[in-house]
C-alpha cells in the first residue's frame, strides 16, 4: 500500500517535472527564435537590397543646341559622374546629338546596337558607319545594312535654359529589344 | 519537426552524450540570476561579431574611402544604421556586463584556488575588449576617430627607452595614415576576434573542469545542487532577451556619432575618448612635466599587476564578505576613483558642448530639405551658395529667420529658393545655423 502511494507520487511529480521543463524549454526556443528573427530580417536586407539597386544617373549639361546644324551629327564628349556605391568617380562618354528640323533634336548611344562598338558618322554616305562588322544606320537611326539588330539607341534629353540636357545609359548589345543595362 | 530531425542526428552521430554533458553541469546552491552575466557577455560577443561581418560588407579600410564607406552605410543601405548602431551600442553594453561580471566575480570571490587561472584568462579577455575598442574607434576615420587615436598613440610615445619604438609599430609608419587604417582593421577583425575565441573557449573549458564557485557559504552549496538546465538556462535566456530588447531600443532610435570627415591639419578639435577610456583620459589631465610617467606607466603597471595578481594577493580560502574586508575596500575605493574621475570628465565635457535637441532637429531638416545641394558644411555639399560652416559667426536669428521665408527680400537676387517652413522648422534650421561656430569646433 505504501509502496503504491509512494510510487504515484513519485509518477505525479514526474509528469510535474516533465511539463515544467517542457514548458521551460519552449519559452527559451522562442526567445532564441524572437532574437534571430529580429536580427534575420535586418540583415538580409541590408545585404541584399543594394545589390538589387539601379545605379542612379544625372542629368548633364552637354551644350547649347544652337550649336547644332541640320543633318550634320554631331560627337559631343562630357563628363558623367558614376556613382559606384560609395565610390564617387568621373568618366568622360560622349553621345551623337543630331538636329531633326528647327524643333526636334535627338541623342543616340554612342554604341553600334550589334556588339557595342562605337560608330562614326560618314557624311559623304549620309550614314553612320560601324568600323567592327559594317553595319550602317541612316541620319535617323534606322539599320540600312549588317547584322546590327535594332536602330540606334537613343537617350533620354531635354532642353532647359537653352541647354540640352541628357541622362547616359547604356543598353545590352545584340538583342533585337533594347533593355537598359 | 526540429525532434525528428535531432533524433536522426543523434542516432548516427550520438548527440546525447555531449548535451547530457552541456545541459546537466551542476550549480552548487542551485540557479541564480547572479550568475547570468557571463552568458550575457558571450551573447554580446557574438552580436559583435555578427554585426561586424556585416559592417565589413560595404566598410572600406582606406583614409580616401572610409568615411565615405560609413556615409553610405548610414544613408544609403537599408537598416545600415541599425546594424553600425548594433555595433556600436553592442560595445558599449559589452563594457558594462563585462564590469558587472568581474564585480560579482569579485564579490563572490571566485578567482580564489582552484580557479586563479579561469580568472587570468578573464582579465586577458578584458583587456583584449578594450583593444577592441580602441581599434574599432579609428575605424569610421571622422575627426573624432583620427584625433582620438592620434592622442591614444601619443600617450604610448611617452614611455620611456621603448615609446618611440612602440608608437611606430603601432601607427606602421611615421605618421597616422593609410598604414595606421589598415593595421587597425586587420586588429579589429581578423587578430582580436580569433584570440578572444580562442581565449574564451579556455575560459569556458576550465569552467567546466573546475565548476563554478558558487554561494560564500560552503553549506549551501552543499545542501542546494541544481542542474545548468531548465532553471539556469532560462534566466541566463530571459537576461539575453532583456539585453538584446535593449540593445534593439537603442540601435533603432539613437543615433551613432559621425563627425566631419578625418582632417589632419585641423587641430582645432578636441577628441574624446569612448565613455570607458574616459576616467584614464581624466587621470592624465593631472600629471605634468616629469610626472607625466606616473600616469602613462606607473599607474596602469600598477593596475595591471593588481588586476592579476588578485587571486594571490587575496589567497586565503573563506570567499565570505566579512572575512575579507580588505580587499573589498580596496575594490571600492578603485570603483569610486574610476566613477569619480569619469564624472568629473563628463562634466567638464558637458560644460564644453550642450547640444540642444532643437540644434539636432535642424540638423535633420537640412538633410531632408537637401540643402547640401547648394551649401557646404565643413567640406560636405556643393559649393553653389555660401559655405555655413561659421555660418553662426556671422548671422542672427532673425536675419536667418527673415532670409528663410523670403531669400530675394533679403538678399536681392539669391537664387535660393523659398522653403515653406512652419516656425517650429524656422526655429530649429535657425537653431542649426546658429551652432556652426568656430567656438563650437572644440
Amino acid at each position: 500500500m505504501r509502496t503504491q502511494h509512494s510510487q504515484t507520487n513519485k509518477n505525479h511529480r514526474f509528469i510535474d517535472e516533465l511539463t515544467r521543463r517542457g514548458f521551460i524549454g519552449r519559452t527559451i526556443g522562442l526567445i532564441a527564435a524572437l532574437i534571430g528573427t529580429a536580427l534575420t530580417l535586418p540583415l538580409a536586407v541590408y545585404t541584399i537590397i543594394p545589390a538589387l539597386r539601379r545605379r542612379s544617373e544625372d542629368w548633364v549639361d552637354i551644350l547649347n543646341p544652337d550649336q547644332l546644324r541640320p543633318k550634320e551629327p554631331m560627337s559631343v564628349e562630357m563628363v558623367t559622374s558614376v556613382r559606384d556605391g560609395w565610390l564617387k568617380s568621373a568618366s568622360v562618354k560622349s553621345v551623337w546629338v543630331v538636329r531633326k528640323n528647327d524643333h526636334d533634336v535627338v541623342v543616340y548611344s554612342p554604341l553600334c546596337t550589334h556588339l557595342g562598338c562605337g560608330y562614326r558618322w560618314e557624311a559623304e554616305r549620309q550614314a553612320f558607319f560601324c568600323p567592327c562588322h559594317a553595319s550602317v544606320f541612316d541620319i535617323d537611326g534606322r539599320v540600312l545594312a549588317g547584322p546590327a539588330p535594332r536602330p540606334l539607341d537613343t537617350l533620354p534629353f531635354k532642353i532647359e535654359s537653352s541647354r540640352l540636357w541628357i541622362i547616359y545609359k547604356e543598353f545590352k548589345a545584340g538583342t533585337p529589344k533594347k533593355i537598359e543595362l | 519537426m526540429p525532434r525528428r530531425l535531432y533524433q536522426w542526428l543523434d542516432e548516427r552521430i550520438k548527440l546525447q552524450p555531449i548535451k547530457i554533458k552541456l545541459l546537466d553541469e551542476p550549480i552548487p546552491g542551485g540557479a541564480s540570476w547572479i550568475y547570468v552575466y557571463g552568458s550575457v557577455t558571450l551573447f554580446l560577443f557574438v552580436l559583435q561579431v555578427i554585426s561586424g561581418m556585416f559592417l565589413a560588407i560595404y566598410y572600406n579600410a582606406s583614409p580616401d574611402h572610409a568615411y565615405d564607406s560609413i556615409l553610405y552605410i548610414e544613408q544609403e543601405v537599408p537598416f545600415g544604421s541599425f546594424i553600425r548602431g548594433l555595433h556600436h551600442w553592442g560595445a558599449s553594453l559589452m563594457m558594462v556586463v563585462i564590469g558587472l561580471h568581474m564585480l560579482q566575480v569579485f564579490l563572490y570571490g571566485a578567482y580564489k584556488r582552484p580557479r586563479e587561472v579561469m580568472w587570468i584568462v578573464g582579465v586577458v579577455l578584458f583587456l583584449l575588449t578594450l583593444g577592441f575598442g580602441f581599434s574599432g574607434y579609428l575605424l569610421p576615420w571622422d575627426q573624432r576617430a583620427y584625433w582620438a587615436t592620434q592622442v591614444g598613440i601619443n600617450i604610448v610615445g611617452t614611455l620611456p627607452l621603448v615609446g618611440d619604438l612602440l608608437v611606430r609599430i603601432i601607427r606602421g609608419g611615421q605618421q597616422l595614415g593609410a598604414l595606421t587604417l589598415s593595421r587597425f582593421y586587420a586588429l579589429h577583425t581578423l587578430f582580436l576576434p580569433w584570440a578572444v575565441v580562442l581565449l574564451i573557449a579556455v575560459h569556458l573549458f576550465i569552467l567546466r573542469r573546475v565548476g563554478p564557485a558558487g554561494p560564500w557559504d560552503p553549506q549551501k552549496a552543499q545542501r542546494i545542487r541544481e542542474s545548468f538546465y531548465p532553471k539556469q538556462v532560462f534566466m541566463d535566456a530571459v537576461a539575453i532577451l532583456l539585453t538584446f530588447a535593449v540593445l534593439f531600443i537603442l540601435a533603432a532610435w539613437s543615433r551613432v556619432p559621425l563627425a566631419d570627415r578625418a582632417n589632419p591639419s585641423d587641430v582645432s578639435f578636441m577628441p574624446l575618448p569612448e565613455w570607458y577610456f574616459l576616467f584614464y583620459y581624466q587621470l592624465l589631465k593631472y600629471f605634468h612635466g616629469p610626472w607625466e610617467i606616473i600616469g602613462t606607466l606607473v599607474l596602469p603597471l600598477l593596475f595591471y599587476a593588481l588586476l592579476f595578481l588578485l587571486p594571490f594577493l587575496d589567497h586565503t580560502p573563506r570567499r565570505d564578505l566579512l572575512s575579507r574586508r580588505g580587499v573589498l575596500i580596496c575594490g571600492g575605493l578603485f570603483l569610486v576613483m574610476v566613477f569619480g574621475l569619469m564624472g568629473v570628465s563628463l562634466k567638464q565635457s558637458a560644460s564644453l558642448s550642450v547640444t540642444d535637441p532643437a540644434v539636432e532637429q535642424g540638423r535633420r531638416l537640412y538633410v531632408k530639405l537637401g540643402c547640401s545641394g547648394c551649401h557646404q558644411i565643413h567640406g560636405e555639399g556643393n559649393a553653389v551658395g555660401p559655405d555655413l560652416s561659421y555660418v553662426g559667426d556671422t548671422r542672427e536669428a532673425d536675419w536667418l529667420i527673415r532670409h528663410f521665408k523670403d531669400p530675394q527680400a533679403v538678399v536681392p537676387g539669391s537664387i535660393m529658393p523659398g522653403y515653406k517652413l512652419i516656425d517650429q522648422e524656422l526655429k530649429s534650421l535657425t537653431a542649426y545655423m546658429l551652432s556652426l561656430k568656430h567656438s563650437a569646433r572644440r
